[in-house]
């Protein structure tokens, strides 16, 4: 096990506070950097997803997780920086313009919606960032001059200093790459300055925040704002990943995915928005695979173990009739998260923590480490 | 080398980069067949909003598949169909297409379900020179194509666009009913807009004045306040786009307040369900549609017998869903044969484009394509609720 002895200020703010980090962080950088030479344009495609959803999970995590806001609204965000980029590129606007007046556009309607949002609390303001969506969702569909109403959007392919970006090439997944790191990074940096202790204060107590000093108002629309901005930029990606939007596109489902790749992820850290986006992402194309394959290896162990040819192929007939289910992946899918929300409140995240500590620990491990233990929350429980 | 030969050479090369793509050719993907079977893929809503229509049409499909290929498949290739559920969610179909292309290979799309989806995944599809047929959306980008784009020439629709449609039933109910004040109320969505497209276009080649246009939200099942002010802005005849529940809720209001006018429905009220659900409610209702649907008793030979087997393999009476799933394959294998023992890409697409037709066992209108055009037809049927039941009221319309 390492020991940190900390010997200046800036030791608790360091991104990398000893060379283990620099190390695997590294290394995960030069995987991602050789993926796209090495994987299928499929898996290609799912890792930019994840990078787009990852990007989203971030914004997320700096309103719900470190300032306490929850959002259902944030497919709205997205459908705001997609559209944005779809109606400028009609008029020719070259790709970084649009990319940047997509996000600034959201993170200034993103204020807006902070704004009726600094007088309610908990499950009102879920409400009003579900509305809040329904009525983005509305003007899409009606105002037919910029969003084509019903009839959706193509976007055209990504043209990045006069040179083409298929999105389904190299040069888009290092885009999206590129937007999360920068992300990830200026979200670490905001957290460790004195916004980002700000929203964390008032993640904890709005109360001792105010009484310390904090101007709640001013942080939580700050927090909207960016927290919007970070998503408007995502859905420019995201909008040229499919090369068509429509209303119909940024439902509710959406926003309620933003949520639960943060909640699978862990709610605590930035790591968890990545991992919880691996998981939302890459879940269903696994269990295709898995439909595709698994009758064929139980089969293979059937075989194996003494049954004939013809009972093996049975065996694979009736397990290929039941992973073909229609709605059993809707099914598996639910379960998961049912079972991550009771067992691993702390997401995928806190999982690996726990299994690290466990192992540095060894055999010291005692489960009360990670209880939670914030019992000023008791007197703000109810608000 | 002298300067002037220089400038030729390069001209002359610049020209023959900037007609090279005119007259490149349309790539066609050879992979997915092998000496004794075809993979073909699609995607379906099989867990999302519109199931209702992914999961009979899947159905229709596998039926057809197993009859193909119980009488010994395409030339001798079995067809296998390999179906992925995109619940209607643009990134799942994207991701899915790019799974059948790479992974499984697939040597052409069948009958991929939803305008957004099939939209969001086409150029996959279009890239790698897998073909996209019959997908299930009436949308005008299913069939129309750009001609300098070769690899756009791989799209074709079987499917009876809604703003046809439309047009077509309208014109002869003008003829027949000569109303003078239409309305239309319509679901809030792409479909309901190209039926609103479809009555507007049509109402202006006629000068007629449309006397009322309302919407309404999907998912919305009260129409008191739509149907009243189209009542006080006295309509004649109301077109309905509308699907199952709406069709017959909007008709239960007009009976409600004892208002009689005649209802005319879009294409995807001509289906079992609605005089099923609404009883008397929907007497009367007039429907565009594009083959008649088949009656267990009245039906008479091939088309009872696939009645009959339909209810054996699922457990339940076939559908106009189920029957367009069917047809999708059909019309594929149809083709396919055609194409010849030594299938190839560039054989299916000739195929395809030859002006062939194809004729169903349902009695729709025939199939064709040509090296133009890939919209099989646009001739439109009238149908009306008699006695609980679709009855064929005329046939062979155009606008």
């Amino acid at each position: 096990m390492r020991f940190l002895f900390k010997t200046d200020y800036d030791d608790d703010i360091r991104l990398f506070p000893h060379s283990g980090y620099v190390v695997s962080y590294g290394l995960l950088i030069a995987v991602l950097l050789i993926a796209p030479y090495v994987l299928s344009s499929y898996l290609m495609s799912q890792l930019v997803f994840v990078c787009i959803y990852a990007t989203v999970g971030v914004a997320l995590l700096i309103l719900t997780g470190f300032t306490g806001q929850a959002s259902l609204g944030h497919a709205a965000f997205l459908a705001i920086g997609a559209y944005t980029a779809a109606y400028l590129q009609k008029y020719n606007v070259p790709f970084p313009v649009y990319f940047l007046a997509a996000g600034l556009l959201t993170g200034l309607i993103g204020a807006l919606v902070g704004f009726p949002a600094l007088r309610l609390q908990g499950i009102y303001l879920v409400i009003a960032t579900i509305s809040f969506a329904f009525i983005v969702e509305e003007i899409l569909a009606r105002w037919e001059s910029v969003t084509n109403g019903n009839e959706g959007m193509r976007i055209k392919t990504l043209s990045l200093l006069g040179v083409a970006v298929p999105r389904d090439s190299p040069a888009f997944y290092f885009l999206c790459l590129a937007v999360l790191v920068l992300t990830i990074v200026g979200t670490l940096n905001l957290l460790r300055s004195p916004t980002g202790r700000a929203f964390v204060a008032i993640r904890d107590s709005e109360t001792a925040a105010r009484s310390m000093g904090v101007n709640v108002a001013l942080y939580k629309v700050k927090s909207f704002a960016i927290s919007a901005a970070i998503t408007g930029f995502a859905g420019v990606l995201f909008a040229h990943k499919l090369s068509f939007i429509s209303p119909e596109m940024f439902t509710l489902q959406l926003s309620i995915e933003f949520i639960i790749v943060i909640l699978i992820g862990g709610t605590f850290s930035l790591h968890g928005a990545v991992l919880g986006a691996i998981f939302i992402v890459m879940i269903d194309p696994f269990l295709t695979y898995l439909k595709d394959d698994m009758p064929g290896i139980i089969a293979g162990v059937a075989a194996t173990f003494g049954a004939g040819a013809e009972a093996a192929a049975n065996v694979q007939a009736k397990v290929a009739a039941f992973a073909s289910l229609n709605g059993l992946k809707g099914a598996i899918y639910g379960v998961i998260i049912v079972l991550f929300v009771l067992f691993e409140p702390l997401g995928l995240y806190g999982r690996w923590l726990k299994i690290k500590l466990f192992f540095q620990l060894f055999p010291l491990y005692k489960r009360a480490t990670f209880k939670r233990q914030k019992i000023y929350v008791k007197s703000e429980r109810n608000r | 080398m002298s300067k002037s030969f220089l400038a030729f050479g390069l001209a002359a090369g610049a020209m023959v980069l900037t007609c090279l793509p005119a007259a490149a050719q349309t790539k066609v993907t050879n992979e997915g067949i092998s000496a004794n079977e075809i993979v073909i893929g699609t995607h379906q809503d099989l867990s999302g909003p519109i199931k209702g229509w992914g999961v009979p049409v899947s159905n229709g499909m596998k039926m057809a598949l197993e009859e193909i290929n119980t009488a010994g498949g395409i030339n001798g290739r079995k067809i296998r169909l390999v179906v992925e559920d995109s619940g209607y969610d643009p990134k799942k179909a994207v991701l899915a297409s790019q799974k059948l292309v790479e992974r499984d290979k697939i040597f052409a799309m069948v009958g991929p379900m939803g305008s957004p989806t099939v939209l969001a995944a086409q150029d996959i599809l279009f890239d790698a020179g897998v073909l996209q047929l019959f997908p299930l959306s009436s949308a005008e980008f299913t069939f129309k194509f750009d001609p300098s784009k070769p690899q756009e020439r791989l799209k074709f629709s079987n499917l009876l666009p809604y703003v046809e449609s439309t047009r077509a039933a309208l014109k002869y109910m003008k003829e027949t009913k000569n109303f003078t004040k239409p309305c239309i109320m319509y679901q809030d969505d792409e479909y309901g807009k190209n039926v609103l497209d479809g009555f507007n276009q049509q109402l202006e080649a006629m000068k007629v004045q449309p006397a009322s246009i309302t919407s309404y939200k999907r998912g919305v099942s009260d129409f008191s306040a739509q149907v009243a002010k189209m009542k006080s802005d006295g309509c004649d005849l109301v077109v309905l786009g509308t699907v199952i529940r709406e069709t017959i809720g909007a008709m239960s209001e007009a009976r409600k307040l004892g208002w009689d006018v005649t209802f005319l429905g879009a294409t995807p009220t001509n289906v079992l369900e609605v005089p099923a659900l609404g009883k008397e409610a929907v007497e009367g209702l007039y429907a565009a549609s594009i083959f008649e649907i088949p009656y267990e008793d009245s039906a008479k030979g091939k088309v009872k017998e696939w009645l009959a087997n339909y209810k054996k393999i699922f457990g339940i009476d076939a559908n106009t869903q189920a029957i367009i799933g069917y047809n999708a394959m059909m019309t594929f294998a149809f083709y396919a044969d055609k194409a010849g023992k030594d299938l190839t890409g560039q054989k299916m697409l000739d195929a395809l484009e030859s002006g062939d037709k194809f004729l169903d066992i349902f009695n729709s209108p025939p199939t064709t394509f040509s090296k133009t055009n890939h919209l099989a037809n646009t001739i439109t049927q009238v149908q009306q609720v008699k006695g609980g039941r679709w009855v064929l009221v005329k046939d062979n319309l155009m606008f």
